[in-house]
Order: structure tokens, then sequence, then C-alpha cells
């Protein structure tokens, strides 16, 4: 459904990213992780043809995304970092101004959401809540009824109550409908309810793609204490990303447990308390990624 | 899918253009209250000799008018598109993007079309009561450019409103305003006559260059 091969970003002098290659299947909920500064909204904004790539090119259902056809941007539902939208329109205003465009528009779809957010019928967009807005923006993107939605930073400025309105809502109905989903978010936990498949990128190149839970489950952390807190350990090829303070060591890999005993021991490294620590998804990511 | 982009630019504009509009015409009966006030005073002679031999233009104080409506307009409509860059919304819109840029565009320019007809045939059709066909036309003509700087100021703002590029849009607010000078050049009644077919093709050139603005904030540029 989305396909990148090799597409690389600069801003100015200043590389985003590089020979970067990715696809969405289809049905497939897929989350784009990455820190601040790796190029996920640039992807999303390459991805909907508003910024030309360096090099390199991304096909959404088989189109270049710098020249979607309108048939093409109809089955795309996208939703821009902060919900913005035409705040200056009240909730029936923006309803009849999105129905004009989609022949497979549902409104039930938007109004059982916004029947949620107990505002009177005249509401204006621009004095409801950040809370509100997602709703409304999720709702104007489920009435849409297209077959890929790109959500960028869908959690961004929502409460807790909110976000997980959004995902739950979002999730179930991606399922019911076998609708594909690529997203992001800075709230890792929220990505955790919603996605199946992952895609962590770092500066410059692609780090995971996988399921969720095929990544958690490959990629371990350790914790043990040294006994001789001067042990180097970063230069091991098996280690991905090691954080050390003092002689208390957590230790990133891809290994499985005896295999690092026994690198431990083959280099009589002595360590205590060796234990292996069980990660959620944003544990596993800063684990990968590092913390900063 | 034109009758909901009309929608949404109505929205963004209808209190602007009907304000602008009544404003407009409050100011035209002000300017017709004024010339009977010369008639009833001064008597017709008087105010025939000062038109017709000392270039008194009645009509004068609406000379910025069509501007300030161009200018206006233009804010009212693209201002809302760059805020928090919701161009984004449009361009995703399942519509080829300078089609959508050039119905917006319509749109706009068609609303102050309406304004400006309505007050070109108030000015026009008041002015036939008090002067012959011949001095009304003289003063069509002189009131021509000030319409047709209306509309060139509506597309300049356009082209730099929807420029992303900081140094760009200072660039195209110079030039700009040094081109609107020229609609206002001279002030002699009938002294464009010869000019008017000249500015109206270069406005109408002038109102696709706000797609170059757009094309550029497709492709990203900051």
């Amino acid at each position: 459904m989305i396909e990148c091969n090799n597409l690389t970003h600069h801003y100015g002098e200043k590389l985003v990213f590089e020979n970067l290659n990715f696809q969405v299947k289809e049905g497939s909920i897929l989350g784009l992780l990455g820190k601040n500064g790796t190029g996920k909204t640039t992807t999303f904004n390459i991805l909907n043809g508003f910024l030309q790539p360096t090099g390199g090119q991304c096909l959404v259902f088989g189109e270049d995304t710098q020249h979607l056809s309108p048939q093409t941007k109809s089955r795309i539902g996208f939703l821009i970092e902060g919900h913005i939208q035409y705040s200056f329109m009240n909730i029936h205003q923006i309803e009849k101004f999105y129905s004009g465009f989609y022949p497979r528009w549902k409104p039930a779809a938007y109004w059982e959401l916004i029947s949620k957010l107990n505002v009177p019928p005249g509401q204006k967009i621009s004095n409801m809540s950040c809370g509100q807005r997602s709703q409304v923006a999720l709702g104007l993107i489920l009435a849409q009824n297209s077959d890929l939605l790109i959500l960028d930073d869908f959690s961004m400025g929502l409460d807790p109550g909110y976000r997980h309105l959004f995902i739950d809502y979002l999730r179930e109905y991606a399922k019911a409908e076998n609708k594909t989903i690529f997203t992001t978010s800075h709230i890792i936990q929220d990505m955790e309810r919603l996605i199946d498949d992952v895609l962590i990128i770092d500066f410059n190149k692609v780090l995971v793609q996988s399921t969720v839970g095929e990544f958690r489950s490959n990629f371990r952390r350790f914790d043990f204490e040294l006994e001789n807190d001067e042990t180097d350990l970063k230069n091991e090829r098996f280690i991905v990303n090691i954080e050390k303070v003092k002689n208390k060591v957590e230790l990133y890999t891809y290994s499985s447990e005896s295999e690092v005993k026994r690198y431990l021991d083959d280099k009589h490294i002595l360590v205590s308390n060796f234990t292996q620590v069980k990660m959620e998804l944003e544990d596993a990511f800063i684990g990968l990624t590092g913390k900063y | 899918m034109w009758k909901s982009v009309f929608y949404k630019e109505w929205l963004k504009i209808r209190w602007f253009i009907i304000g602008y509009t009544l404003l407009g015409i409050l100011g035209i009966g002000y300017l017709f209250l004024a010339l009977k006030h010369s008639f009833a005073f001064t008597g017709g002679k008087n105010v025939w000799n000062t038109v017709l031999f000392q270039g008194y233009q009645f009509y004068g104080l609406f000379k910025f008018v069509p501007l300030a409506g161009g200018l206006t307009i233009a804010v009212a409509q693209y201002l809302p598109e760059t805020i928090n860059k919701r161009l984004k919304l449009t361009f995703h819109l399942p519509l080829a993007g300078n089609r959508a840029l050039l119905l917006m565009q319509a749109f706009g320019a068609g609303s102050l079309l309406v304004s400006f007809l309505i007050f070109f045939g108030l000015v026009a059709g008041f002015s036939l009561i008090y002067f012959p066909i011949q001095m009304v036309t003289d003063g069509v003509i002189t009131i021509l450019p000030w319409l047709l700087a209306g509309f060139a100021a509506y597309f300049m703002v356009a082209l730099v409103v929807l420029e992303p590029n900081r140094i760009f849009r200072l660039c195209y607010s110079l030039v700009g305003g040094f081109f609107l000078t020229i609609y206002f050049t001279s002030a002699g009644t009938a002294a464009y006559a010869p000019a008017n077919s000249g500015l109206f093709i270069l406005t109408a050139l002038l109102s696709i260059a706000f797609v170059f603005s757009a094309y550029r904030f497709r492709k990203g540029e900051m």
C-alpha cells in the first residue's frame, strides 16, 4: 500500500535520512517511531506530497506521492500533527464541507463520535479544547471512509482520556473495516495499544521493521552489577546499546540470556544480580535508540 | 466539489465582504449626499464648472476603497490557510491542487467583483441624475484603474501570504507595493483612457502568480 525506496532528504545541508526503505502492507497498523529530528513528520509530508524528497521515491497505491491523483487522495485519510482543521468552521459546517468531496462519506461515523463531546450544534472548532478538536479530526477521517489512514502524532496535546478514546475507536474501526494505518506518536504507550507493526528509525537509517510482538520478544534487556566498574563492554558487536552508571549496567541486545552469560564467562567478567528485565515497547525503543 | 470549495471560502470571507460592501454603499451614499448638498447650496452651474474645468472629482473619496477591499478580502481568505499550514488540508482534498487554488481565487475575486459592480453601478447611476452621459463616461474611465487596483491588491496579497519563505514574502511585498502605484499614477479625469486595456491585461496576468507561491509551499520550501 505504501512503498518508499531509497528515500533521502536534506534540509539545506543537514541530512535528515538517507536511503530509507520501508513498506506498509494492506490491513496493517504500522507505527513509525523515532527520536525528535529523525524525520517522522518529514516522511509523512513526503507521503502526502507536501515535500519533495532530495532523492528516492514513495509510492502510495502505486502512485508517486509527488503526483497523487484526486482518486488516490480520496482513498487516504490524513491527520495533520496537532489535529489541525478549519477552526473557523463549526461542527456542522465542517461536516458539510468535507462530505462534498468524498463519494463514500459516512456521516454516521462522524456524528457518533461528535455526540460523545456534548457540545452545542453551533460550536466553533476554534473554541474547542484540544481533545475535542482531536475527536472532530478523527470523526472526519472515519466518515471519509478511506482505505489508508496516515496519522501524524495523533496523541499530541491530548489528555489520557481522549488518547484512549481516540485509540480504542480507531483500532476498533480499522480492524472492523480492514483499514491500513500508518502513524506516529511521541507517546509510545499509546502506540503500543494501537499498532501491530513497528518501524523504528534513527538518524539516517531504519533500525527495526517487524511486528511489535517479534520486536519485544527478540530484543532483550539484561541488568547486572559489575565487580569491576571499569570494565568496558561498549565495543562488543552483539551489544546494541549499553547504559552504565558506576557498576550498574543495562545491556540491550538481540542475543539470548545464555549467549550473554557465556560471553561474560569467556571474558572473565565477574557480575552479580544478573536478571533479564521485561520491557514494554517504550523501554525497548529507548534501549534501542539510547537516552540521547 | 466546487460547491464545497466555495462554501469554505464563503465561511471565511462572508462577514468581511458583507461589511465591506455595506460600508462602501454608505460611503457612496455620503458622496452623493455631499453632491446634492453642493447642488442645493452652490448651484448646479458652479458644480459643473468645477467638475468640467477645474478637474474636481466628486467621487475622489472612492479612490482607495477598491484597494482596501482587495487587501481585506485577500487577507481574510488566505491568512487562515497559512495558520498552522492549513493549506495542507486543501492540497489533500481529492482535487488537483491548482484547481482547488483557482476555485478559491475565483470565489474571492468573484465576491470582490460583485461588490465592485454594486459600487460601480451606484456611482454611475447616481451620477447620471446630475451629469450627462459624456461626463459620467469620463468618471467611469477614471474609476476603472482604481477597481483594477483592488483586484491587483487581492492577487498580490495571495502571492505574499501563501509564500512560505519570509525573504521572498518581503520581496513580493515591496514589488507589489511599487506595482500598485501604477494604478494611481495620474489623478486626472479619464487620464487612464489609453492605458486601461493594458492595465486590465496586467491585472489578469497577475491573477495566476499565487500558484507559484503555492507550488513552493507544496515542495516544502521554508
